[in-house]
């Protein structure tokens, strides 16, 4: 009979943990088979990694670990792929879509209008339909380059520093910010298109 | 690194905005930055918003998915033979 190491069942992981974990994966990619093709590579990576588990965390704690660090590895690979210039000449930059480039002032026809129900100075916030928002929101990160994404996830969904992120994707910081600040207005152009100035629905 | 002056640049304060999010700015250009919001009404929004979509980001990542929705039965019995060959391979000692 096998014991298994400090505790690990693998033969029970489908079970007790394949659920939420590829729930968590669909959460965070945007097709289902990249999901899908996560979560095996955590079962697989996690059974060749059994004797680094120390039994301080728990069983479920360490698998999300490793998936977490196997969605890190995706935007590591989708952001590597092509090459992003950063260092255009003024008015071929992306900027020159929102900015004037002679003085940097907003374009008229991209002034940030106010969102609704959007809190500013200590008000919070009062989207309602969450969900078909939050649906909305992904639907526009979908459609940054996959650089753009990559940073974007990276910072704001699983929330590492960004010193980590330089580092994953090869980015010195300023252009980190450039990347950070490009994703930031091409979605909030698109939300303030899909969502705040669409008609509500019927 | 010298920072152009956000004070009337809302390319540059915008930036700024983001970059204050992960580390201090110089006493100068954060000043600089105060003082460009006080009189911008466009990018003042934008630093509300741009905050709203990174607490909507994190949110949507959990929300989006159905709370019941199973992992697929075919990549469930895939999964579960791979574990199983794993248990039932001798141990190399």
């Amino acid at each position: 009979m096998h014991t298994s190491l400090a505790g690990l069942v693998p033969t029970q992981w489908p079970a007790r943990f394949g659920d939420e974990l590829y729930r968590y994966a669909l959460g965070r990619v945007a097709e289902a088979a990249t999901a899908e093709e996560l979560v095996q590579d955590t079962f697989l990576s996690a059974l060749e990694a059994q004797a680094t588990f120390r039994g301080q965390a728990s069983e479920r704690t360490w698998l999300f670990v490793i998936l977490k660090r196997k969605i890190v590895d995706h935007y590591r690979r989708q952001a590597r792929s092509p090459f992003v210039p950063l260092d255009l000449t003024a008015g071929q930059q992306p900027e020159a879509d929102f900015f004037r480039p002679a003085d940097g002032h907003w374009r008229a026809e991209e002034f940030p209008q106010p969102w609704d129900g959007v809190g500013n100075e200590g008000r919070g916030d009062v989207v309602l339909e969450q969900v078909e928002f939050q649906q909305i929101l992904k639907s526009c990160q979908e459609r940054l380059s996959p650089q753009h994404l990559a940073v974007f996830v990276l910072r704001f969904v699983e929330e590492l520093p960004a010193e980590d992120i330089c580092q994953e994707l090869g980015l010195s910081p300023s252009n980190y910010w450039v990347i950070v600040h490009r994703a930031k207005l091409h979605l909030r152009r698109c939300l303030e298109k899909n969502w705040f100035q669409a008609p509500a629905p019927a | 690194m010298s920072i152009p002056s956000p004070l009337f640049n809302c390319q540059q304060a915008t930036l700024l905005l983001e970059r204050r999010a992960d580390e201090p700015l110089p006493a100068k250009t954060s000043a600089q930055l105060w003082a460009h919001l006080r009189l911008c009404p466009y990018c003042r929004r934008y630093s509300f918003q741009s905050l709203f979509i990174a607490r909507q980001a994190k949110a949507a990542a959990g929300a989006t998915v159905p709370a019941d929705l199973p992992l697929p039965a075919a990549l469930r019995v895939r999964l579960q033979q791979l574990m199983d060959a794993h248990g039932a391979r001798p141990k190399e000692e």
